[in-house]
């Protein structure tokens, strides 16, 4: 079976170390960014199957950084989980507009969001 | 034909004179029928004494009658002039009425219109006269459109009587040079005796403010849940990953202790910085100032953060010779303050950098002030007057370090707000940073007086 690569992005460095060691942990190829500029450039170069991203993140937000990959080629689609510890949740239209697969509020489970990563590159691949 | 009864007498009387003339005197019966004309003559004055009697009286009902109606008149022509003097007292009563309300509207601070139902102006209040730049002695009866400049409001007046809603809330923006204020905008209608809507009436409160509070406040929550949130995500992940046995070996499970102790350090002193914030501004905080060595103090934390500044490959050096006790001040505050400054400063400053700790005492000011300057980073200009607002944050430098953005906020409150002192920053970018403040000195008679109250305890 092949490897899905995901992208884990977070100015957190716990917060991707922890996500990245239950996703390997779990048969996943995991890339890390520390922030949305840097998150991108490595999407463009890795072509990963499912981005996680942090929603504040210095230079390009989690928002700013699906905008971007939705208006580049081979990336209209791809699915984005965003992790968040903003008070406010982000708006239903946005999240719809966006297509943004999942939104998690921090604290969050690293079983929960691996359950979610598989269910929706499964779901995907189905589509 | 009928007569009436009044009449019976004469008729009677009539008929006996007559019946006299037609037989008793052709017959020569003269003594009777002299006796029944007699009789009949006294019928006849007795009829004649009782019409007069009749006309007598009636004479005398219409004298009571025309008394009567004197009186009435009478009472009537007083009862008008007690009602003339009556309409000048209410008119008089109506224009105080008047002259009160006005005065009521005009002392009232929101912006207040009252317009007829034609849109004309009524009543307005300086508020309003000011809001709409309109003179409220030329402005009355004149239509709003040659008064107010935002149409909208002339809009939603308009919509609003012909609804005849009883009350309309809106939110109106007015924009000046400088701003955008917001307006809560309440109309109501105003209705007749006959329940017409004859006019209505507008009344505008600046809820600028308030909404700037709200603002700040949903910021304030939006920081806190933030800051709160991010240590404790990583405490709950990797106690789930210990829990669930994802550390490889003993050394990755001590890792996982770690990150969690330390993440609990910050969570700690994230609330620490809110409630000490918080206790300042409330005045709650218990303050001990006592006569303190700036210098010592300094000495103090250099030697605290000093280990931490060379990991980072940052030097730290201290410029300050004078030591003596200088400030009243809470020694633990201002160290905080100076622990504060100097953890930042290593934060901004690259590998091979320098931090320098100066104090010196300026005596035309009579303050002392200390500076520590670095060759960090920098901070824009345009981030320079907000850098000490509560949870600011430069987004340029936010990826460099961590911070909650209540650090500099909490110098601020210690130094301005417990120590009457003041906070001050220079900035170039790429060049570095001077952050310090200035403390009141202590005047000769407080370093006497403290003195006794020391060697008195």
């Amino acid at each position: 079976m092949e490897t899905r690569k995901v992208l884990v992005a977070d100015d957190e460095i716990h917060i991707v170390q922890v996500v990245a060691m239950k996703l390997r942990n779990n048969g996943f190829e995991v890339i890390t960014a520390d922030n949305g500029i840097d998150a991108y450039d490595r999407c463009c170069v890795e072509k990963p199957d499912i981005v996680v991203t942090d929603y504040q993140m210095p230079g390009m937000t989690g928002i700013e950084l699906v905008e971007k990959l939705r208006s580049t080629e081979g990336f209209e689609d791809i699915p984005v989980i965003i992790l968040t510890a903003r008070g406010f949740a982000i708006e239903q239209d946005q999240q719809e507009d966006l297509n943004i697969a999942e939104y998690l509020s921090k604290p969050f489970s690293p079983k929960e969001l691996l359950s979610h990563v598989e269910n929706i590159l499964k779901s995907s691949a189905v589509s | 034909m009928m007569f009436n009864k009044q009449y019976y007498p004469l008729i009677l009387g009539m008929s006996l004179i007559v019946l006299f003339v037609i037989l008793v005197i052709p017959l020569g019966g003269t003594s009777i029928m002299e006796s029944i004309v007699s009789l009949a003559a006294i019928g006849v004055v007795i009829w004649l004494g009782q019409q007069f009697l009749l006309k007598t009286k009636m004479f005398l009902v219409q004298i009571e009658s025309l008394k009567l109606d004197y009186k009435e008149q009478r009472d009537k022509a007083s009862q008008c002039s007690k009602d003339a003097k009556d309409s000048k007292l209410q008119v008089k009563l109506l224009q105080r009425q008047k002259r009160n309300t006005e005065a009521i509207v005009y002392s009232i601070s929101e912006a207040v219109i009252v317009t007829d139902a034609n849109e004309h102006l009524l009543m307005a209040n300086e508020a309003a006269g000011r809001l709409f730049g309109f003179d409220l002695k030329k402005s009355v009866y004149k239509p709003l459109d040659e008064l107010i400049g935002k149409k909208e409001l002339i809009s939603l007046i308009v919509k609003t009587r012909n609804s005849r809603a009883r009350h309309v809330k809106h939110e109106l923006q007015f924009e000046s040079e400088d701003n955008i204020y917001t307006y809560n905008c309440i109309i109501s209608c105003i209705y007749d005796e006959n329940n017409e809507v004859c006019g209505a009436i507008a009344v505008l409160h600046d809820m600028t403010k308030e909404k700037e509070i709200s603002q700040m406040k949903n910021d304030f929550v939006s920081h806190v849940s933030h800051e709160l949130k991010t240590p404790l995500a990583s405490i709950t992940a990797y106690s789930e990953m210990l829990v669930d046995g994802e550390a490889a070996d003993e050394k990755m499970r001590e890792e996982f202790y770690s990150i969690i102790q330390t993440q609990a350090q910050r969570l700690n002193c994230l609330i620490e910085d809110i409630l000490n914030v918080s206790r300042i501004e409330s005045g709650m905080i218990k303050i001990n100032k006592e006569p303190v060595s700036t210098a010592l103090l300094i000495h103090d934390a250099v030697q605290m953060i000093k280990s931490h500044a060379a990991e980072k490959g940052v030097t730290i050096e201290e410029q300050t010779a004078i030591v003596f006790d200088q400030v009243n001040a809470d020694k633990e505050m201002i160290s905080q303050v100076i622990i504060n400054l100097l953890s930042n400063a290593v934060k901004y400053t690259h590998k091979g950098g320098k931090i320098t700790v100066n104090s010196e005492i300026d005596e035309s000011e009579d303050v002392v002030r200390v500076s520590i300057t670095d060759t960090g980073v920098g901070i824009p200009p345009e981030n320079l007057p907000h850098i000490f607002e509560k949870f600011y944050r430069v987004k340029k430098n936010a990826g460099i370090a961590k911070g909650t953005g209540l650090g500099l906020n909490l110098v601020k409150q210690i130094v301005e707000k417990v120590h009457q002192g003041r906070v001050f920053v220079r900035s170039q970018v790429g060049k570095g940073s001077c952050f310090g403040f200035e403390l009141p000195l202590i005047v000769a008679e407080e370093t006497v007086e403290s003195d006794l109250v020391i060697r008195s305890k």
